[in-house]
């Protein structure tokens, strides 16, 4: 992934809102949520730990540029539309030299991202699945009746700049990777602009909680 | 076709350049449907091809390899920093009791250790106890630095700094950034595939809008000129036998329409003059005939009563005679017998103009014929200078010698009275074009008036105090029945000129009027 890629609050929105609406798609997995008010914000903790097995070590530390999206959202029992949401993207880089992960967390506050270094992916397992005190915005739009918690996990999700990168590769395809190259193809440049994102593929894991009521939210510890 | 110029209520509200004929539409179809059908061909073969070169060129093993990749050179980094490690604890047991001569030590370390760039060798306390550097470049071109460390059994530790390729770690990253670009072709593959074949469908649609452009404005050359010769089809129809289209510069078969229409509107033009002149001609020499009978009939018994008057008053009487009336009936006879006799040649000119022979045409050349008419009629050479001009070899025609005689006479006459008091220079020309063979009468006289030219040719129209008015109708009329044509025109230098076109004889043909 491209490190200095920014994070535009806007597009956060539009990812969260384009995936929350999938979350219906499948069969959620029990979630361990907890949620606490502070401020006046609605905090939430949830253990996604069922979503990074073991088995993910050997991908997350092939040496490629991984990514881990998790969007967290609270919808009413019987309802579609999440009342709060937040999102989150983990890039993840295994460097083979100094035996360390990099990982950029990004979300609409810090579009940026933050850098962190991880010695090991116990560590790193731990990073991605104990999400702590999730910001999820004001209280006041907690539903009045019954809500879940619901997250989704989505495993190296095709990113906006995967897709242009993508674009600009049919469009010059003599190029590749290198910054400049040859003329550019009349029906590459046109089959790049016709380039649509694809649906959502596997590696989405669906997580949802056990009913809350209104008075169940914890005071902040 | 309902004409070229035919447009729907619709299409008349559009500006001209996009108003589209029902023949431009039909033409812009085929256009469409022939770059089209194989296009759609295509269409189906596109999607197979892109499929089929993503199935080549997306081949998930190579994304297995290239992802591999990084392992390898972490394998590759781990052996290194095994061998470095395994170096620094090679150089630590060989490390020299005395102390003195541990730098000698260090610098032999740096020149026989491969990649080594540097080691020390630390105290207990983490002072430097001795310390050495490799100089010069790395021979193996641009480095990292590799630490290994090595923990002393006295205490203290050697601290090595080996070389590692910086070359592994830029092919690293250009390996992971080429296999990442793969990962996401690869998931994108199957939507690639559409879009190529949705980027063919839209080249195919543009291309076939361009086809029907370029139908439109094809076509439009055409159906503009069948437009154009429907309209004149319809003037033409409403009796206008004066309109005639301009073909162009093309040589196409629309050009030789117009050309051929061209030509047909001129030959009904003129086919119907002919008829409508003749046939005032034919009720002019019925009203000459009738004149003529009705003069001539009382000229005799007029003549024959003054004959008798005179004679009775000749005779000798018993009583005297008058002399006055003598004087006056000598010179009432005088003037009685004159102008009876030019009603008596008046007659004969109506009667020779009411009784033109029908023509009875038969081969000869009109070079060969004006020469013929110049010997055998010395009284013009007489009267006048002529000149022949002959521009054809071969001038065939059909024609009735006597009455081309006349013409030719009549017309010389004409040129020796316009001429006089001057003595008359004749200049006759014999030319041909294509399809007919032209004799040019003219003179070096006074010329005719331009708004008289077409009038001469009426029957008792004329110019001449004395003249009749009957010779040039006469010389019209022989020359229609010839299938001919006659026109007056000026001569270059001054002068009246007569052209007279008569069709060229074909091989085989007699000629007729």
């Amino acid at each position: 992934m491209n490190p200095r890629r920014t994070w535009p609050a806007a597009l956060a929105a539009l990812a969260l809102g384009a995936a929350v609406p999938g979350l219906a798609r499948a069969q959620p997995s029990p979630l361990v949520a907890r949620l606490a008010v502070e401020n006046g914000r609605v905090l939430a903790s949830v253990d996604l730990s069922a979503a990074f097995g073991p088995s993910l070590e050997r991908e997350l530390g092939n040496g490629l540029t991984n990514v881990v999206a998790v969007y967290v959202a609270v919808l009413p029992e019987r309802g579609r539309t999440p009342a709060l949401v937040h999102g989150r993207v983990f890039e993840i880089l295994y460097d083979v030299w100094e035996e360390t992960y990099a990982v950029t967390l990004k979300d609409p506050h810090v579009p940026q991202g933050v850098r962190t270094v991880v010695r090991d992916f116990a560590t790193l397992r731990t990073l991605l699945a104990d999400e702590r005190s999730l910001d999820l915005g004001p209280s006041s739009l907690l539903p009045k009746e019954p809500f879940v918690v619901e997250a989704r996990v989505e495993l190296n999700p095709l990113s906006k700049e995967q897709l242009q990168r993508t674009r600009e590769f049919i469009a010059n395809p003599a190029a590749g990777t290198r910054a400049t190259g040859g003329s550019r193809s009349v029906l590459g440049a046109v089959a790049s602009f016709l380039l649509r994102e694809p649906e959502p593929g596997s590696g989405v894991h669906l997580f949802r909680s056990r009913p809350f009521g209104p008075g169940e939210l914890l005071a902040p510890r | 076709m309902s004409g070229g110029g035919e447009r729907t209520p619709r299409a008349a509200r559009l500006p001209g350049f996009l108003r589209v004929s029902g023949f431009e539409a039909r033409i812009a179809l085929a256009l469409v449907v022939a770059t089209t059908l194989p296009l759609v061909g295509a269409l189906f073969l596109a999607g197979r091809l892109a499929e089929e070169n993503l199935a080549l060129g997306l081949d998930p093993r190579v994304l297995d390899r290239l992802s591999d990749v990084p392992a390898l050179y972490g394998d590759l980094f781990q052996a290194r920093k095994g061998l470095y490690a395994e170096q620094a604890r090679a150089l630590a047991m060989g490390l020299p009791r005395d102390r003195a001569l541990a730098r000698r030590y260090l610098d032999g370390a740096i020149a026989r250790t491969p990649r080594l760039r540097r080691i020390a060798w630390l105290g207990p306390d983490g002072g430097t106890i001795a310390e050495a550097a490799a100089r010069g470049p790395n021979p193996e071109g641009e480095f990292r630095e590799a630490p290994a460390r090595v923990d002393l059994p006295g205490g203290g530790r050697l601290e090595c700094a080996f070389a590692i390729e910086a070359r592994f770690f830029a092919e690293l990253d250009e390996t992971r950034e080429l296999a990442e670009l793969i990962q996401g072709v690869h998931a994108l593959r199957a939507e690639i595939r559409r879009s190529y074949v949705r980027a063919f469908g839209a080249l195919l649609v543009a291309m076939a809008l361009a086809a029907a452009v370029i139908g439109v404005l094809l076509a439009r050359r055409t159906t503009r000129r069948v437009g154009a010769l429907v309209g004149a089809v319809r003037r033409l129809a409403a009796g206008d036998l004066t309109v005639q289209v301009d073909p162009g510069g093309s040589a196409d078969e629309v050009a030789g329409l117009t050309r051929a229409f061209n030509a047909m509107v001129r030959e009904v033009r003129e086919s119907r003059d002919r008829i409508v002149y003749l046939e005032k001609i034919s009720g002019w020499q019925e009203v000459a005939r009738r004149l003529a009978h009705e003069i001539k009939n009382p000229l005799t018994p007029m003549k024959l009563a003054f004959q008798q008057l005179e004679a009775r008053w000749g005779r000798p009487g018993p009583e005297p005679r008058d002399p006055e009336f003598t004087r006056l009936l000598a010179e009432a006879g005088e003037i009685v017998r004159d102008e009876i006799g030019t009603l008596q040649r008046l007659v004969e000119e109506f009667s020779g103009f009411a009784k033109l022979p029908e023509v009875r045409p038969e081969p000869a050349d009109l070079g060969d014929f004006v020469e013929e008419f110049l010997r055998t009629s010395p009284d013009v050479g007489e009267r006048a200078d002529v000149e022949v001009v002959k521009a054809a070899a071969e001038t065939p025609v059909a024609l009735d010698r006597g009455l081309m005689r006349r013409v030719l006479a009549n017309l010389c006459a004409n040129a020796i009275d316009a001429s006089r008091p001057e003595r008359a220079r004749i200049h006759l020309g014999v030319a041909r074009t294509r399809d007919r063979a032209v004799l040019t009468v003219a003179d070096e006289g006074p010329g005719i008036e331009r708004a008289l030219r077409e009038r001469i040719f009426d029957p008792y129209f004329t110019t001449k105090d004395t003249g009749t008015g009957l010779g040039l109708a006469i010389v019209k009329k022989i020359v229609l029945q010839h299938g001919g044509e006659i026109q007056a025109g000026e001569r270059p230098g001054g002068g009246a000129s007569f052209s007279l076109a008569l069709p060229v004889r074909g091989p085989g043909s007699t000629g007729s009027s």
